[in-house]
């Protein structure tokens, strides 16, 4: 049973679900909830992943029923009738998504029912009250609906077109250029991706995604849900793969697509070697200052799972870093912790990271002071450092306190603008560098 | 005092939540129309009965709860609740740390925690989530108070936060302050400033008690019934910057007078010496008429909730106000004149620029009508303010700022109204609450924030400072046109045509 977290890196379902809904272009979301809801689970996205703004009909733009305590009491189905309503007057949308908050479910309002009678004008439903659990199942919420509701079931499938799952715009605060760049990867290897919220992508081209041959999830905690909908509504099979970041997670990355698709070895392993070999060409330029001041540091790690295994992995088989604690903060379920820890078998340095899961974000202090030894008024003391700390934003006070380096890159991100950016890939690992290295230089 | 709460009462603490103010108050949130209209409309209560066929997304009392109660030096928030309830803290944390470190104080790490409800927890109740919670904030942050939010679930389940409290309260170290702040309760989410200071007033203002001196000392004494008698407590709100506040101190202090600012940032020693001063003194009555109102009746310090000083006349009067208690009036008069002059003379340049140059205003009732009154000193023709609610509290100030046939819209948020009306009537500018100014800014309109941390906007400094922000936003407005054109607005072109009044309908119910 889920327990309480101190400072959670998640907002609730339908924070989840509105967060999908704006990483859609030119769709837009009725909330049937109290009147707060809303506006402020999408301004927690606008200004914790990278100031991304709210959307094309995000933050206090979004239509919403505003239920309050009478209706509580005697149901809130009118209301919201009334307000898809105007809504579908006043609003320019390619597609309008119902969604509901924990008030209207506990009263047992049918929202999505309601909104099925507006079928022809655009309208379709989900239920994503908040205690359904995390953003990540909003996620799966919203695209459960589109898969079952607004996909076309398609009697053929195109062997070369696959859907991206398990990439949540928000909560993955480089979303957008991770989805560009896994669309070009796959693009190399004469595969072309269906991303939801990429460039280029729009709802006409959504409700054509049945065609696809195969379901890419690339998380093992959203989008696995979504993927048996597409399973069992349209026929399409999937596999579970993880973000690429750098030459390992690429290589990996390729050869398991290709081999899914029958596509020949051969075509991924020159596909990857062009990407090494421009990987290498930039990074070349840094040999000589990471040498002569020494930039290998000591990793740790904290972020969601989505995250985690992907960047340890990059920081320790690429780029040459000491992984030495990884922290996972949204995996509960034991059996579920055992299989992710499987992962770090591919961790190739001689020095292997202790992996933790640790939800609350108060404690990882105790955990990293714990994974060392302590000094006991030695004169020559083999303290943890230097070291540097890659988790949200919310890890910058650990790395304060442990002297660390520090760089942002999971949800919550406050202290850095995110735009087209993406460390996807080997190209989305030398913007990880340039980052990771700027952050030490940048006092000169 | 003033002359609009004298007759309300604020006798609540026993109670384990304050009534909501559609209740208490009286308020309206939906209105279209001229200043004039809406004054005779709220007098006559049927403003207050409007609500809309077609609503957008505003605030939650909990996140005002929380936005006051968070700032609070040493505290851990809990919100009991599942994860999105101030979800939004993930990106505000960081501001809190920053706001800190401009009033200098001592950096410390925001704490909060969700209780996470689950569907499990809607059945069965989540007080034992709660429970393990509050031991966990005080076995491992030490904190001198844990504030507990009650959300929407726990609301409607019904789940006893208070029995939970009770029992927990003297076994910890930390102070329990529970709060109701359930967002469905309200749709005037200014509810949630009282529900924040009811749970302050309730659990943490019990003052300190005086341990008699072996050797009694009469100096001592004396100098603190004089420290007291000089002290003004000023309550600060969540949109003053550290500008304003040192601007408002010199000023206070300029009257020879000991300013304090209260409860925002406040250690909990701070409030617990709230009843050691003179007088209470307002900057905003939307946000503290409950918490002046329940001092006077418990420790009987008078108050004073009549304007926002904004702007020369509204700094002026706030100024006035505060000395005619203190019998300064021309130690004021002389420091008002003083003031005036200097600050007219700079604002020259700046007027020569704004003057003629069209405004509209949108943010909170008091705020938005003393910052147009401020913009319409300097020669610029306001066109229309939006206010979130409208109560009794600006009833003089509604008419007299620009006149009864002024545009006004009633609506929190609300931005295609908003868009709608400015699409209409395109200002020079616009200047408006956080989450409008990026709309305004796609229909390429020039704008700036009506409050921010970094900024000062109240009292002569703040009004010169707003001047100066307004003739920099005008020297560039190339951001807002090449937005325009090139980003898209979600609205349809039959809604920009419509008229805003048709929207706008007799409630079921207040």
């Amino acid at each position: 049973m889920p327990d309480f977290i101190e400072r959670a890196k998640f907002s609730c379902a339908l924070g989840g679900a509105l967060s999908t809904v704006a990483g859609i272009a030119r769709v837009v979301p009725i909330v049937h909830a109290a009147g707060g809801c809303a506006g402020s689970l999408s301004g927690a996205y606008n200004l914790a992943a990278g100031y991304r703004g709210v959307g094309y009909c995000g933050g206090n733009m979004i239509p919403t029923s505003n239920i309050a305590e009478n209706n509580i009491v005697f149901g809130g189905e009118e209301r919201l009738e009334e307000q898809i309503e105007h809504t579908v007057k006043a609003f320019n949308g390619d597609l309008y998504i119902v969604l509901t908050g924990c008030q209207v479910e506990i009263i047992g309002d049918d929202a999505v029912g309601v909104a099925r009678r507006f079928k022809d004008e655009n309208v379709i439903g989900a239920s994503t009250p908040g205690f359904l659990g995390n953003a990540l199942k909003g996620y799966d919420a919203v695209m459960e609906a589109l898969i079952e509701s607004f996909i076309e079931p398609s009697p053929v499938h195109d062997t070369l077109s696959v859907n991206i799952l398990g990439v949540v715009p928000g909560q993955d605060v480089f979303y957008h250029g991770n989805l560009d760049e896994i669309k070009r990867l796959l693009g190399l290897i004469g595969v072309s991706a269906n991303t939801f919220f990429s460039t280029g992508e729009s709802v006409s081209a959504i409700r054509g995604y049945g065609r696809a041959a195969l379901n890419i999830v690339l998380s093992t905690q959203a989008g696995l849900g979504p993927a048996e909908k597409f399973k069992s509504v349209h026929g399409i099979p999937y596999i579970v793969s993880e973000l690429p970041i750098g030459p390992a997670g690429t290589e990996a990355f390729l050869r398991q697509v290709a081999e899914e698709l029958g596509i020949s070895a051969a075509l991924a392993e020159e596909a990857f070697r062009a990407e090494k070999a421009y990987y290498y060409s930039f990074l070349e330029r840094i040999v000589d200052i990471y040498s002569d001041i020494d930039f290998q540091r000591y990793a740790v790690v904290v972020a969601d799972s989505y995250y985690a295994h992907a960047l340890t992995r990059f920081l320790a088989n690429d780029l040459g870093w000491i992984p030495h604690l990884t922290a996972i903060n949204d995996i509960e379920d034991e059996a579920e912790q055992a299989e992710y820890l499987k992962k770090f078998d591919d961790i190739s340095s001689k020095t292997k990271p202790k992996v933790i899961f640790q939800r609350h974000a108060g404690l990882l202090l105790g955990e990293v002071r714990n994974s060392w030894q302590l000094n006991r008024n030695s004169r020559y003391y083999d303290s943890f450092s230097p070291a540097y700390v890659i988790g949200s934003g919310i890890e910058r006070s650990l790395a304060d306190k442990l002297g660390a380096g520090f760089l942002s890159v999971a949800y919550p991100v406050s202290n850095r603008a995110v735009l087209n950016k993406g460390y996807a890939g080997c190209r989305g690992a030398l913007s990880l560098i340039e980052d990771l290295i700027t952050n030490l230089v940048a006092a000169r | 005092m003033s002359k609009y709460s004298d007759e309300l009462t604020y006798g609540f603490a026993k109670a384990a939540a304050p009534p909501v103010r559609e209740t208490r108050i009286g308020v309206c949130a939906a209105f279209c129309g001229t200043c004039g209209k809406l004054n005779e409309n709220v007098k006559s209560g049927c403003a207050q009965l409007q609500s809309r066929k077609f609503s957008q997304s505003g605030g939650c009392q909990l996140m005002l709860a929380m936005g006051i109660l968070s700032s609070l030096t040493n505290i851990v928030v809990i919100i009991h609740s599942p994860l999105g309830c101030c979800s939004g803290f993930g990106g505000i944390a960081g501001l809190l740390k920053t706001m800190r470190a401009s009033k200098g104080k001592k950096e410390q790490e925001f704490v909060w925690i969700h209780t996470n409800m689950d569907q499990l927890d809607v059945v069965n109740g989540g007080t034992e989530k709660l429970r393990n919670a509050i031991l966990h904030a005080e076995k491992h942050c030490h904190p001198e108070a844990i504030i507990i939010a009650n959300g929407c679930v726990p609301g409607i389940i019904g789940d006893d936060i208070d029995s939970l409290a009770s029992e927990l309260e003297h076994q910890l170290s930390a102070k329990l302050v529970p709060v109701h702040c359930e967002g469905f309760k309200s749709r005037y989410v200014a509810s949630g400033y009282d529900s924040a200071y009811h749970g302050v007033l309730r659990h943490l203002i019990e003052p300190i008690k005086k341990q008699d001196l072996i050797f009694p000392d009469e100096g001592l004494d004396a100098l603190e019934r004089w420290q007291k008698s000089r002290t003004v407590n000023i309550f600060n709100v969540g949109s003053n910057s550290n500008g304003d506040e040192v601007e408002l101190s010199r000023l206070v202090s300029a009257l020879g007078l000991i300013p304090r600012f209260l409860p925002l940032h406040a250690s909990i020693e701070d409030l617990e010496r709230i009843s050691e001063a003179a007088l209470n003194v307002s900057v905003c009555a939307t946000h503290d008429d409950y918490l002046l109102g329940h001092l006077k009746e418990r420790f009987g310090t008078p108050y004073i909730i009549d304007t926002l000083p904004i702007g020369i006349k509204n700094t002026n009067k706030w100024l006035r106000r505060i000395a005619e208690y203190f019998h300064l009036e021309d130690e004021a008069e002389r420091l008002i004149r003083l003031e005036n002059e200097q600050l007219l003379e700079a604002l020259e340049p700046f007027k020569r620029v704004l003057e003629g140059k069209s405004v509209f205003v949108g943010g909170g009732e008091t705020r938005i009508l003393t910052t147009a009154e401020f913009f319409n000193s300097l020669g610029m023709k306001l066109l229309g303010v939006k206010a979130h609610n409208v109560d009794r509290f600006v009833e003089d100030i509604l008419e007299e700022t620009a006149g009864p046939e002024l545009a006004i819209e009633v609506a929190a948020g609300q931005p295609a109204e908003e868009l709608n009306i400015l699409n209409k009537l395109r200002p020079d500018l616009y200047c408006g609450h956080m989450g409008a100014n990026g709309w305004v800014a796609r229909l390429g309109i020039p704008n700036l924030p009506l409050f921010g941390q970094s900024l000062n906007y109240m009292g002569y400094s703040g009004a010169f400072e707003l001047a100066r922000k307004a003739v920099k936003v005008l020297k560039n407005t190339n951001f807002v046109q090449n937005i325009s054109a090139n980003a898209q607005l979600p609205l349809r072109k039959e809604w920009f045509d419509s008229d805003v009044r048709e929207n706008i309908k007799e409630t079921e119910s207040a």
